[in-house]
């Protein structure tokens, strides 16, 4: 969805073909190690908000090679722009697969709650390094926005690894107490006369 | 050769039912230029394992040894002039003297070690130039930033050209910038001026500069990290190679 909705913003910057909004996307999310989009995945993309009457087509471009199209944003695709600019941003971190990993190994003989911790650390640990490494690269002076962006990654590591340091401090209590299995239910439907 | 080696190192403070032991048997190897970050809950032994790898408290059992020499062999004058020679000190709230201006801090170690004034003040001016110093040679620590002292730190721990660059919590009465400022320094040391170098830190983002992280608890070390080595993958490298092959494809 943001990809998309990304495409339909660079569109109403200005015109573009597609190979522009490939390496306009990449441009602005600061290098493919960051987000890396196919140029496939644009052009199918095109066609999508084409066929939903967002995009048109707005020329042909040809200089020398194959011939590129040029597409712009239609009025419907604006509005679809501002909706998506009146949305807050939520992202789920209660969908964690590290947990699902943890929960699991308390259960299972072979697995070692610890050493999941440990390697998940070394995991966070690495990713910082790179990310500081990166961000020392930065020029504030003019890559602002993007050192910002190197900014709230950081951040987000150092808070998973604060939780982990909780998580690795009370792992004693948590393999103490027992697995949450469901509540036990009657099933099927519930017999007639009762209410 | 390792130039940090300890071996079952323990430390006990107090006796009997008081007794606390800091470290535990700890068995701890670095190799030269390595930056080795070490990490854990306060109390679990960072500092005492600084301490007696420096020299600056003796071992209950066990022993370090620096460079290949056993430290609990020497005796305290020769162990004071191993530390001198081979070890740089640089503390979390940097311990200059105040009446010195930057140039007279930083070449401290070389002065009471006999050196010539002038050479002393020279090759003191050498380092704060590296440490991105050099217009603030005459300045006094009152009248430099808590960034800029820890640097002159640093330039005084470099100064006598030590293989060993202890630092506890260099960055923890800095602020966020000046802390990444220093960790970088840090790195530099390691990397581009080949010291060893092993800090105690608390601060993950600090700590995530190093190549290695060592994770002690109760006096032992329970985990290690070994992070990617020098060598930056950033994204101007990254960018640069990207334009490099486009331009290889257009020509």
């Amino acid at each position: 969805m943001s990809v998309r909705n990304a495409i339909l913003g660079l569109l109403a910057n200005r015109p573009r073909h597609g190979y522009e909004l490939h390496d306009a996307f990449e441009a602005m999310v600061g290098g493919e190690q960051n987000w890396d989009i196919k140029p496939a995945q644009v052009y199918t993309t095109l066609s999508r908000l084409e066929k939903k009457g967002l995009v048109i087509e707005d020329g042909i471009e040809q200089a020398g090679g194959p011939e590129k199209h040029i597409y712009t944003v239609t009025a419907a695709g604006l509005t679809e722009l501002q909706e998506w600019f009146a949305q807050p941003v939520l992202s789920d971190r209660r969908r964690d697969e590290f947990f699902l990993k943890l929960m699991l190994s308390l259960t299972i003989p072979d697995a070692d709650p610890r050493r999941l911790i440990y390697v998940q650390r070394a995991g966070l640990y690495k990713e910082l390094h790179t990310l500081t490494a990166q961000r020392s690269q930065v020029d504030p002076q003019t890559e602002l926005a993007y050192l910002l962006l190197m900014d709230q990654a950081i951040m987000h590591l150092e808070a998973d690894l604060r939780w982990l340091e909780m998580v690795e401090a009370r792992l004693d209590e948590i393999c103490r107490q027992p697995v949450p299995e469901p509540s036990e239910r009657p099933r099927g439907r519930p017999p007639k006369g009762e209410s | 050769m390792s130039i940090v080696k300890t071996e079952q190192l323990t430390k006990v403070y107090g006796k009997g039912a008081t007794a606390v032991t800091a470290l535990n048997q700890l068995n701890l190897n670095i190799q030269p230029g390595e930056f080795v970050a070490v990490m854990g809950p306060s109390g679990c032994g960072k500092s005492t394992l600084l301490h007696l790898v420096g020299g600056l408290d003796q071992p209950t059992s066990g022993r370090v040894l620096l460079d290949g020499q056993d430290m609990s062999n020497l005796s305290d004058d020769a162990r004071a002039e191993l530390r001198r020679r081979s070890v740089g000190l640089v503390f979390q709230f940097f311990n200059l003297i105040p009446v010195l201006d930057a140039v007279e801090n930083a070449a401290l170690p070389l002065v009471l070690d006999g050196v010539r004034q002038s050479e002393a003040q020279q090759k003191a001016k050498d380092w704060l130039t590296r440490v991105g110093l050099s217009d603030r040679f005459s300045h006094r620590p009152d009248q430099l930033s808590g960034g800029q002292q820890q640097r002159v730190a640093l330039a005084r721990a470099l100064v006598a050209e030590p293989a060993l660059i202890l630092a506890d919590e260099p960055t923890g009465n800095l602020d966020s910038r000046s802390a990444d400022e220093i960790a970088l320094l840090l790195r530099q040391i390691s990397s581009e001026w080949n010291r060893t170098v092993l800090m105690v830190t608390h601060d993950p983002r600090i700590a995530a500069h190093a190549s290695r992280i060592v994770f002690l608890k109760d006096g032992t070390i329970v985990d290690e990290t070994r992070l990617s080595d020098g060598g930056v993958s950033g994204r101007n490298n990254g960018q640069e190679q990207l334009v490099r092959a486009k331009l290889e494809v257009a020509s």
